[in-house]
């Protein structure tokens, strides 16, 4: 198995699309049980920093949607209290702990996939179908960094010409305000040497032209892809067919567990844990490789 | 992958989109999910229509010093993201848009938000941030001769452009939170997002007064010089 960054963009694409629409559409606790279980530790294998403070913001949403449907749904037959003469249900606690969860593995996995799905990745799947909006992401990409490094210097020229103060909230204003004024010319001058340069160089001639990319089309992304395509039609056929469909009103019943639902559960954690096991998988064989380095060394 | 260099399969997109995605994915919705899952439709759609828009834009033949002007005003309107509490993101969307052109505008709108949430964060959020600031751009392009001219109905659009953002937003909150649209929790949205609809607002109005004109005089400026 090879580690998730290595499989083919639009593939990966995908598999987290589908994966994210499987979470949301099927609305039953097992299957979100399971997929925050794996999200979260995806998230904790994948992340490289700023993780806590994703959490709390998650925590946020999760609580705020959990209270949202109580308070905004009566249905249910199992009164909690009554509050301004709306019943509070447990059905419908639950329900919006549901939804909260829902959201929540929704949140991680698009966490995981952010960090997956590098720009270059994006603009390898995005770039060819809309080649032109592809250069202008591409090239905004590159001006980003650029711009920043150019509104520093800029700043610190003013600075030492005596032009730009910070002393007071109204001098910082209009500093950044100068500083700002000076970075729109200089951006836009530059803009057009770029799209001269571009221009010389043969862009925009009639002709097509070929792109440059890292990724190809091997194998085991054909394998992935059939995979991840024949088992997320068989849960959809299962949610269409309301195989897998969970009541909250007006009583909560308990998840199906015929043979249908109980395939539909192994087939999803499959799927899901896919990352994590990738992950792990590439983790253990780096260690084994550098272990068997450090006793050849030893050896030696 | 698909690759739409094909002139007459992007003209079909653009047939195929509106009557028959669309409708599509309404009626799939509707009739398959059960209305269950609004929030996905909606993303679905949003997307469409940004395809949509893309598929047009492709079609047509753009300048490469147009293109890159637009390019850097997304850039500044990027950077613009990083500014403490107030965010000139939109008024920097108006500007292009009345100078440029509503087209530019939407692109300088829809691209901040797909190139900021590299930064901010990606999300399912991240379509109805490119199509709100995106229709902000696009809508100041169509009323560009009234903006040139008036600066209260400018100073208006800001302020309303404030109000439409969080609106729009505000759809896709309650989308998302609830099962399916109602307006209980739509105002309930609305209301809690008050303050920050004020801020956009207030925000929006002052950074039209005080970078419009500045900006507009040099964007003016280059189009003269260069002839675009």
């Amino acid at each position: 198995m090879k580690p998730l960054e290595k499989y083919n963009p639009a593939v990966i694409f995908l598999y987290f699309l589908l994966l994210a629409s499987l979470a949301m559409f099927a609305a039953n606790p097992v299957m979100i049980a399971i997929s925050v279980l794996t999200m979260n530790a995806a998230a904790v294998a994948y992340s490289r920093e700023g993780l806590a403070r994703s959490y709390v913001f998650y925590a946020i949403i999760f609580v705020l949607t959990s209270l949202a449907n109580p308070v905004f749904s009566h249905n249910g037959v199992t009164v909690l209290l009554v509050v301004n003469d709306n019943p509070i249900t447990l059905e419908a606690v639950l329900y919006g702990v549901m939804t909260g969860f829902m959201i929540l593995s929704v949140l991680l996995l698009f966490r995981v996939f952010s960090t997956l799905m590098t720009s270059d990745r994006l603009l390898y799947i995005f770039g060819r179908a809309f080649p032109k909006l592809g250069l202008l992401l591409a090239m905004t990409l590159r001006f980003v960094p650029l711009f920043g490094r150019q509104r520093r210097k800029i700043e610190n020229t003013q600075r030492t010409l005596g032009l730009y103060k910070d002393e007071n909230a109204i001098d910082t204003i209009k500093g950044k305000l100068s500083v700002l004024s000076a970075m729109t010319t200089w951006g836009l001058e530059n803009g057009i040497v770029t799209a001269d340069s571009m221009s010389a160089r043969g862009y925009g001639i009639k002709r097509s032209r070929t792109s440059f990319s890292m990724f190809r089309f091997e194998r085991s992304d054909l394998g992935l892809l059939l995979i991840v395509i024949a088992s997320c039609t068989f849960i959809f056929f299962g949610i269409a067919t309301d195989k897998l469909k969970t009541d909250f009103y007006p009583r909560m019943q308990l998840p199906p567990f015929s043979p249908y639902a109980t395939v539909c559960y192994i087939l999803y954690t499959g799927l899901a844990i896919f990352p994590l096991v990738a992950k792990v998988a590439e983790t253990l064989r780096w260690k084994w490789i550098s272990g068997k380095a450090y006793d050849d060394k030893i050896k030696r | 992958m698909l690759v739409i260099r094909n002139r007459s399969l992007r003209r079909l997109l653009r047939v195929l989109i509106p009557f028959v995605a669309v409708p599509a994915a309404v009626l799939v919705g509707a009739y398959v999910f059960k209305d269950k899952v609004y929030a996905y439709i909606s993303l679905i759609i949003t997307i469409l229509a940004i395809v949509l828009f893309i598929s047009g834009f492709e079609k047509r033949e753009t300048g490469s010093r147009r293109m890159v002007i637009v390019v850097v005003m997304t850039v500044l309107s990027v950077i613009g993201r990083f500014v403490p509490v107030i965010k000139p993101v939109a008024t920097i969307t108006v500007i292009s848009g009345v100078y440029l052109g509503g087209e530019a505008g939407f692109l300088v709108g829809a691209m901040t938000a797909v190139i900021s949430n590299f930064f901010w964060g990606q999300g399912p959020w991240t379509p109805f941030q490119m199509f709100s600031w995106g229709l902000i751009g696009l809508f100041s392009g169509l009323l560009a001769g009234r903006l040139k001219t008036s600066k209260i109905l400018l100073y208006a659009y800001g302020a309303l452009a404030g109000f439409l953002f969080s609106m729009i937003m505000d759809v896709w909150t309650v989308l998302w939170m609830e099962e399916g649209f109602s307006w209980e929790p739509y105002f309930a949205a609305i209301t809690t997002a008050l303050p920050m609809t004020l801020l956009y607002a207030v925000s929006n109005i002052l950074f039209l007064i005080s970078l419009f004109d500045p900006i507009g005089k040099k964007l003016e400026r280059i189009k003269r010089v260069y002839g675009i």
